[in-house]
């Protein structure tokens, strides 16, 4: 049964998504110049992608 | 006898500040980025509000369990907690959400972590603004 709004996202599209949801959000919380934030921004979100992949090829041998 | 007449104008001063960051607070709770709007902090008001209600549509569009406060275990109930974190949409979740939760597959647990997230986030930003009102934050 579908109710209208609903939708699929592969593993790393939500994993994109919420690094940089997170990201922007931690950014803007704090920090406080546009410069400021961009570059926490984009720092945040390169570590997010960087760990969370980095756990994931950790796992690939346990994981069959 | 200066300090005796300070003392009291300034208590009354603290207890003015402390009931304006808790008004601050709890409009940052119930309505994602107010406490920071009530505060004149645009962009983090924006931001908080944006944010948190995109974690929230994505978590309902994919069909996140939201929990609710009849849980069975303390899992159940931190759930609830950190879905209530983010306040008025909560329940603008729930409205979304109208065939119900289904974490049969990946993609509804996703939408459950996402849920949570746009709770805890909302709660941090709430937190975050109450201290910026006592004075304690920029």
């Amino acid at each position: 049964m579908s109710n209208g709004f609903e939708f699929k996202l592969s593993h790393f599209q939500s994993m994109l998504l919420f690094a940089l949801v997170i990201s922007v959000a931690f950014g803007f919380l704090s920090r406080r110049g546009p410069l400021d934030r961009v570059k926490y921004i984009v720092w945040s979100l390169f570590l997010f992608l960087l760990i969370g992949v980095g756990i994931g090829w950790a796992m690939y041998p346990f994981s069959r | 006898m200066t300090d005796e007449i300070i003392a009291p104008a300034a208590s009354r001063h603290d207890s003015g500040l402390q009931a304006r960051a808790v008004i601050v607070g709890v409009a940052g709770w119930i309505v994602p980025g107010l406490g920071h709007a009530l505060l004149k902090m645009w962009g983090r008001a924006l931001a908080c509000f944006l944010m948190v209600g995109l974690l929230v549509l994505v978590g309902a569009g994919m069909r996140g369990n939201l929990f609710t406060s009849s849980g069975n275990d303390a899992f159940d109930s931190l759930g609830y907690i950190a879905d209530m974190g983010a306040g008025s949409f909560y329940f603008l979740a729930r409205s979304l959400e109208k065939s119900g939760a289904d974490v049969s597959h990946a993609t509804g647990d996703y939408g459950t972590r996402f849920l949570a997230t746009a709770g805890v986030l909302n709660l941090l930003a709430a937190l975050h603004a109450y201290e910026v009102a006592r004075g304690r934050k920029a």
